[in-house]
């Protein structure tokens, strides 16, 4: 199915960037790309090709879509955002201590 | 209308969550009023968890314990719900009491941002809460996010390079960890149409088994990352020790146990553990978690900072008792649940004491530690005995709880295990006494303290200043020496809260029925 | 050699994962709505309990109330590490902004996005949109500010007392109608009953419209904050 190939290949990229790249903004981008894909797949996969769960005044309810995953992506997304606020915070506070975003040339990162 | 049934439970998450920007706002206003406030509300919480226990103490007796609040519309299915059997309960009162002596001992350690500290802390003694009252897989979710969250403005609470590195780490695996998490709710959610923990119980068996499977190590990916299990386990040591002490107590002594309740919860109540077994998952995880506890304590050999080797220390701790929890029997459970406990105590009694070490020392690397045990002779006495209760020594809690898990392992033929479990306390008997040898080493009279008459002189004092820091100490080291003793007061609680691993059953008629 | 060595295991791994995850995603049925359970019950009933159009802004503010509350706390927590985490060390900040027309032009349009984000807020139950995303916008107007402006612009006419007192009022009324929702109607986070109007005008569906209010004050304020924390207001100019 055409979704699931999508939400892969996004996931994968995003958790690519995560383990390969050096640079620690774009680690957070590969950690927002991998919600992105989760968030993508949950609302493209609940979609029936009904409506969107809203009423409409003085008409009869028709087919409509789950809102349940709606409203949990809602969630998951101001979540993620949050997170990425805080890693970014933590980003710029080290980046005062080591002039650098460069994950090799910090020490303590390293393992 | 049942409105007041079973408010307490809501009570138990909302009191210390909304605390949190009350001291916000009294610390604008007064800063006595808003110490008077965080005792308050921290003794509030025990005394909730504690007044639940004894009021309902012949129902725990017999095992058929449950309170239930939901959320809900009259006749519809309700959507959320909180439920408190003999499990939650018992994690419920531990973590309880661990977060109220943590609260206390930081009253008197930290002496800078304190709004905002107590804040946060009181945010993740809410998510932690949460996280054992809950029902609801998504609400699970979210606290665990919560912890993750809260905890890493206070891992970096001394903003040096080293702590931002560590909250980074921590961070990162958090949040990888939060997002296999949500794929595997949601696969659920697309399978069985449920959040519920019962509902998903029930229905788990109708999903095909190649999404079993993928269910199951999602969930299980993100558990090991966030219990620090061997081959993800690196970001641990550092975020442990970065922090200041009570935040190192409440992430090492508490947060790993919630963790473990989140597995049970998980793979006993909510995903049958014959699926585990079934799939061969679980020899595989008891293999990784005994390497993950040998590792840990042969890390903890070769560390020269002292807060390390406790977080190493840890490691080993918590990859024993989830391996033993992978024997499935009602003997592992016991050793499992008493050293849950134990190790509540003992972690945190050692990381608070780190605490006051360091404000004698300067510093936690071994070569400065030396000559410490002739300073303050009676908190350091209690450090020794604490550090003789991790690693195993009649007749502390430490080595009841090791003894239960060795006789479990025995049991159920699991040599090399019961290896493990010999071996980690042999070498963790040489990296404390390596600490212990170093801090007794013969030191020039005049930085030895005065005379045992004024170290006793102190121990009156023992509500002012820095003094009420060692008390936290002693309350901790006499809690390992009481139940060291009298360890079959811990018999009921655990072994009703054995009840429910062994019978999930009764949990699911409970929460769908009631 | 030996870096594009480990560049290429990288990806061939990630290949094989991806077609594992692949294969084992094709078995999932396709989805198909439930037709029972709560989802269902939440389409057949969601109406006529909450009285809001937005079936989406019924389960996030009615049927799971609980969680938007504890996805505000987290932002909450979020906002005030943020501020914890991040020290005085100060970056420049620049008062020179962009050019005169784009200043003109966005004096112009402000009203308009305020105006949009209130809709977005209030209307929250009737269309899509609701506390979270008007929050968002309104947060945007003062992060745009600080573009054309320059980064000192915000801090002279609006202080971070201000903006923390906002979240603080907007967390306050998603709490307070919590805890009415106890003694009024038995609940925590119960709707409100009373409150209720005719389906589809823009008072209806009991406390949900005040909730989404509180809750966009709240994001609003906290992602302002969570920007300007970055940003590092100093007094110190750079001309």
């Amino acid at each position: 199915m055409f979704i699931n190939a999508v939400f892969i290949i996004l996931f994968l990229l995003g958790f690519y960037a995560l383990i390969v790249k050096k640079n620690l903004i774009k680690m957070v981008i590969g950690l927002n790309l991998m919600e992105a894909a989760v968030f993508f797949w949950v609302i493209s996969f609940s979609d029936i090709g009904g409506e969107v769960a809203i009423h409409k005044l003085n008409e009869a309810a028709v087919n409509f879509n789950d809102p349940v995953p709606q409203a949990l992506t809602l969630t998951g997304i101001v979540i993620g955002a949050s997170t990425a606020a805080l890693l970014l915070t933590l980003i710029i506070e080290l980046n005062k201590f080591t002039d650098t975003i460069d994950r090799d040339e910090i020490e303590g990162l390293n393992n | 209308m049942m409105s007041w049934m079973n408010i307490e439970l809501n009570l138990l998450i909302l009191l210390p969550a909304f605390s949190a920007p009350i001291i916000l706002i009294l610390d604008r206003i007064n800063e006595k009023l808003r110490k008077i406030f965080v005792i308050l509300s921290a003794s509030l919480s025990l005394y909730f968890v504690t007044a639940l226990f004894f009021a309902n103490f012949t129902d725990i007796k017999k095992g058929s314990f449950f309170l239930q609040y939901t959320f809900d519309y009259f006749g519809g299915p309700f959507i959320i719900n909180f439920s408190m059997d003999n499990l939650s309960l018992f994690f419920s009162l531990l973590i309880s009491m661990a977060v109220f002596l943590i609260i206390i001992y930081s009253t008197s350690y930290i002496k800078y941002n304190k709004a905002k500290y107590y804040a946060l802390f009181f945010l993740v003694a809410a998510s932690i809460q949460g996280s054992v009252l809950t029902a609801d897989l998504f609400t699970m979710y979210l606290f665990i996010e919560g912890i993750t969250v809260f905890t890493t403005p206070l891992i970096s609470f001394k903003k040096t390079e080293k702590t931002t590195e560590a909250a980074m780490q921590y961070l990162y695996y958090g949040i990888i960890g939060g997002v296999f998490f949500f794929i595997s709710i949601i696969l659920i959610y697309f399978n069985l149409g449920t959040l519920k923990i019962a509902e998903t119980a029930l229905g788990f068996s109708e999903i095909s088994g190649p999404m079993q499977l993928t269910i199951i190590i999602f969930f299980l990916l993100s558990l090991i990352i966030k219990l620090g299990i061997f081959p993800i386990h690196f970001w641990l040591p550092k975020a442990h020790s970065a922090c200041p002490a009570p935040v190192s107590a409440l992430l090492s002594g508490v947060l790993l146990k919630v963790y473990l309740y989140i597995f049970m919860r998980i793979f006993w109540t909510m995903i049958s553990f014959d699926y585990l077994i079934e799939l061969h998952i679980s020899t595989f995880i008891m293999d990784l978690a005994l390497v993950s506890s040998l590792l840990g304590h042969i890390f903890a050999l070769q560390e020269d900072d002292f807060k390390k080797m406790l977080a190493y220390s840890s490691i080993g701790h918590i990859g024993m008792i989830l391996a033993v929890l992978m024997l499935n029997n009602q003997a592992a459970f016991y050793g499992a649940m008493l050293h849950i406990a134990a190790h509540l105590m003992m972690k945190s009694g050692l990381f608070l004491s780190s605490g006051y070490l360091l404000r004698t020392a300067g510093s936690h690397h071994i070569d400065e530690l030396e000559g410490i045990g002739h300073k303050n002779r009676i908190t350091f006495g209690a450090f020794v005995i604490i550090c003789l209760g991790t690693i195993g020594m009649p007749p502390l809690l430490g080595f009841v709880s090791k003894w239960y898990i060795l006789l479990a392992f025995l049991k159920g033929k699991h040599f090399f295990a019961a290896l493990v479990t010999v071996l980690g306390s042999l070498i963790a008997l040489f990296y404390y006494l390596r600490y212990i040898s170093k801090a007794y080493a013969e030191v020039s009279p005049e930085l030895k303290s005065a005379s045992w008459s004024a170290d006793f002189a102190e121990l009156l004092h023992f509500l002012k200043g820095d003094q009420l820091m060692s008390t936290i100490v002693y309350v901790f080291t006499l809690l390992i020496i009481f139940f060291g003793f009298s360890f079959q007061y811990f018999d009921m609680p655990v072994n009703t809260a054995i009840i429910e691993l062994l019978n999930p059953q009764k949990y699911i008629d409970l929460v769908l029925g009631g | 050699m030996h870096k594009n060595f480990k560049n290429i295991t990288a990806v061939v791994v990630f290949i094989l994962m991806g077609i594992a995850f692949y294969e084992n995603f094709q078995l999932m049925p396709a989805y198909k709505g439930l037709g029972e359970g709560v989802s269902d019950y939440i389409i057949r009933s969601g109406l006529s309990e909450t009285g809001s159009l937005n079936l989406i802004t019924a389960v996030l503010y009615d049927y799971r109330a609980f969680d938007s509350l504890g996805e505000s706390t987290v932002i909450f927590g979020a906002v005030s590490g943020i501020v914890l985490i991040l020290s005085r060390k100060m970056l420049p900040v620049s008062s020179r902004g962009l050019s005169f027309i784009v200043k003109r032009t966005l004096g112009i349009i402000t009203p308009f996005i305020a105006l949009f984000s209130i809709y977005v807020i209030t209307h929250g139950h009737l269309t899509p949109g609701g506390g979270f995303q008007g929050g968002v916008i309104f947060a945007a107007i003062s992060i745009i500010f600080s573009i054309v402006y320059g980064s000192a612009f915000d801090y002279r006419r609006y202080s971070p007392q201000m903006k923390t007192a906002f979240e603080t009022v907007g967390a306050l009324t998603f709490l307070g109608l919590g805890i009415a929702g106890i003694f009024m109607e038995g609940y925590f986070l119960h709707n409100l009953g009373f409150l209720t109007a005719e389906t589809g005008t823009l008072i209806s569906a009991g406390s949900i419209p005040y909730i989404n209010m509180g809750v966009g004050l709240k994001v609003g304020a906290g992602l302002a904050i969570i920007f300007y924390s970055m940003i590092q207001k100093t007094f110190k100019e750079e001309i």
